[in-house]
């Protein structure tokens, strides 16, 4: 058995709160409440649990002292919870990457950039450069994010990464975020008439329109990760060893595998994206069931040698 | 809960005032809260609470408690408890929880823990128009920070073998988390990709070697897939007008191109994976051609006629 997150998370809280109290004396309710996210009735809570507390003995002298006192919080006989816990590894990680992900964007405020200082000293005292993000963005980013933050609808022309259809629409942008490395934007197409999701790398160009919009006041999150549905074409594809990475990246149903062939089936919005997909792979991908990627794929062939052959 | 908080609280304050290991016995007898009836359900209770310790971020060890090494007492170190103080000011401290509000690691934001245990700040929400997903299993993620923080060994399963290598840096790149360091016995930087790592392990040894002085992690890793590899060839590859800024964008400092008056693209490329660098240029369908060398593009034309 082991005990729940939500003991771990009042404790953690409890041995974080007693530090900061400790060091300031005479601070106030709402002091303690707003640094460490309390209501006041959980602090009183928190405070009585750790009056009971102390050290072998338990008398009034062994006891810790906690209490409110009007406004003020009073700790008193736990000079032994004077300093916090350390931050485990995934907290430390999770803190710094945050912060140095903001930061390789270009975005980062001096605050952050001090705070990456300041923790980087005392995680990583030997190497500076031990731990790197890098989210470069690409160029239409910092348009698209201010269009975003401002209300500020867009006149973009786009490349559809499937199909390399180009098209130029209007879009209300939403959310800007990078994820599995690469920057999209979620947005309302006005074009489309509806939610889109654009890769941002894949925007040629933008133009503010001048035309201002009412955001949403919390957007939907945005799927990004690549679904299959209904209307989708479906391939089934043998993998050699060399080729087996596409069964991690792409979301396929394994039908077989028998140590030297790994059978998937594939599904994509366009037969195209199986064609190319095939094409990188060379011998070590082979189409076995498909028509209409096929197809594709025997079109890309041909335009690709007419090309190298002329 | 109020229970288990309150003995975990005796057992912390005993632990580190106690200046000595004390015995798990001696923790059944005198902590407050320990008082069971059976040993199993003693032993039971006891371990979870060792388990939730440890969860927090608090050092627990085992010692032995005098010179003969009979018996073995648990210690919480002082100077292990605590991270020294970044000494952190409350917009410092605001501007780290913002980040770690729109930076997603392992599926989620950060939660508050670690800003409270660096004094806490006001949690507002966050209200910048951005997102970050960083990917990655956070357990994975940070027994390998922890290895390159406290410079262990690393130990992992990658494509079917054992490794064990001294991770020098971290770094996340294109949607991918790398460590970087040489295998143990071995001059020679690699990189692995933590994602293909299995049962990932930090070593039981802290300080097990030396970073290099001025070590960037970020230098392993190439700014394009196909700048990385043993081959040293140089490509010349056309670009037709209309997907010349796609060319243009994926195309790293190394790269020399020359744009010609109808708007395509003659590009000089360094390529030292010609694999990866096939794969690229294929993606631009009959938009662009290898002119040479010769070798890439057979190696092209060979992978088109495959069957």
């Amino acid at each position: 058995m082991t005990t729940s997150p939500k003991t771990a998370q009042r404790l953690t809280r409890i041995l974080s709160m007693l530090p900061w109290v400790i060091a300031n004396p005479g601070t106030t309710v709402d002091e303690v409440c707003d640094r460490f996210g309390y209501t006041k009735r959980r602090l009183a809570a928190d405070l009585d649990l750790v009056f009971v507390c102390g050290l072998p003995g338990y008398g009034p002298g062994d006891l810790m002292v906690a209490y409110i006192d009007e406004d003020e919080v009073v700790v008193e006989m736990a000079d032994y919870f004077s300093n916090p816990v350390r931050l485990t590894a995934p907290e430390a990680l999770s803190l710094l990457a945050s912060g140095l992900a903001i930061q390789s964007t270009g975005h980062a405020s001096a605050a952050l950039d001090r705070a990456l200082d300041k923790l980087r000293d005392v995680l990583l005292p030997d190497g500076g450069e031990a731990l790197v993000v890098d989210l470069s963005e690409p160029e239409m980013v910092g348009t698209v994010r201010s269009g975003a933050a401002e209300g500020r609808a867009l006149e973009i022309v786009y490349t559809k990464l499937s199909t390399g259809e180009t098209t130029t629409r209007l879009i209300e942008p939403w959310t800007v975020f990078s994820t599995m490395g690469n920057w999209y934007v979620s947005a309302y197409c006005r074009s489309a008439g509806g939610e889109r999701v654009f890769r941002v790398d894949r925007i040629q160009s933008v133009v503010e329109t001048g035309e201002r919009f009412e955001p949403p006041v919390v957007p939907p999150a945005p799927v990004v990760r690549y679904s299959p549905n209904e209307d989708d074409v479906r391939a089934t594809i043998s993998l050699a060893e060399r080729g087996r990475w596409v069964a991690d990246y792409y979301p396929v149903e394994i039908v077989e595998d028998d140590g030297e062939w790994l059978t998937v089936r594939f599904s994509a919005s366009d037969p195209l994206v199986a064609a190319r997909l095939l094409l990188r792979l060379g011998v070590d991908g082979k189409l076995v069931e498909g028509p209409e990627v096929g197809d594709a794929l025997r079109r890309l062939r041909s335009v690709i040698l007419k090309r190298y052959s002329r | 809960m109020q229970n288990v908080i309150e003995r975990i609280l005796n057992l912390l304050a005993y632990l580190l005032t106690a200046e000595r290991p004390v015995t798990a016995d001696e923790i059944r007898n005198t902590v407050a809260g320990y008082a069971q009836d059976s040993d199993e359900a003693w032993r039971r209770m006891f371990e979870r609470d060792k388990d939730l310790l440890r969860s927090l971020g608090i050092p627990l060890e085992l010692r032995p408690t005098d010179a003969w090494e009979v018996e073995h007492g648990y210690v919480v170190p002082a100077d292990a408890y605590s991270l020294p103080d970044p000494g952190l000011t409350d917009e410092e401290r605001a501007a780290l929880w913002l980040a770690a509000q729109v930076v997603r690691i392992g599926g989620r934001p950060s939660g508050p823990d670690a800003l409270f245990k660096l004094g806490g700040a006001p949690l507002g929400a966050s209200i910048e128009p951005l997102g970050a997903d960083l990917g990655a299993s956070s357990h994975e993620l940070g027994e390998a920070f922890a290895a390159v923080s406290d410079r262990r060994e690393l130990r992992f399963g990658y494509r079917g073998s054992d490794r064990k290598m001294l991770p020098y840096g971290l770094v996340h790149r294109r949607g991918h988390w790398y460590v970087v360091g040489p295998d143990k016995g071995s001059p020679d930087i690699k990189v692995y990709r933590l994602d293909r790592a299995a049962d990932v392990t930090a070593g039981p040894t802290a300080g097990a070697f030396d970073r290099p002085k001025g070590f960037r992690a970020s230098d392993a890793i190439p700014g394009a897939p196909w700048e990385a590899g043993p081959d040293d060839l140089t490509a010349t590859v056309a670009f037709d007008a209309p997907l010349a800024w796609w060319a243009r964008r994926q195309l790293t400092g190394r790269a020399q191109v020359t744009e010609a008056p109808d708007g395509s693209l003659v590009a000089e490329i360094p390529v030292a994976n010609p694999e990866a660098f096939i794969g690229w240029v294929l993606g631009f369908d009959d938009g662009a051609e290898i002119i040479a060398p010769p070798e890439l593009r057979e190696g092209l034309l060979a992978r088109v006629t495959a069957r």
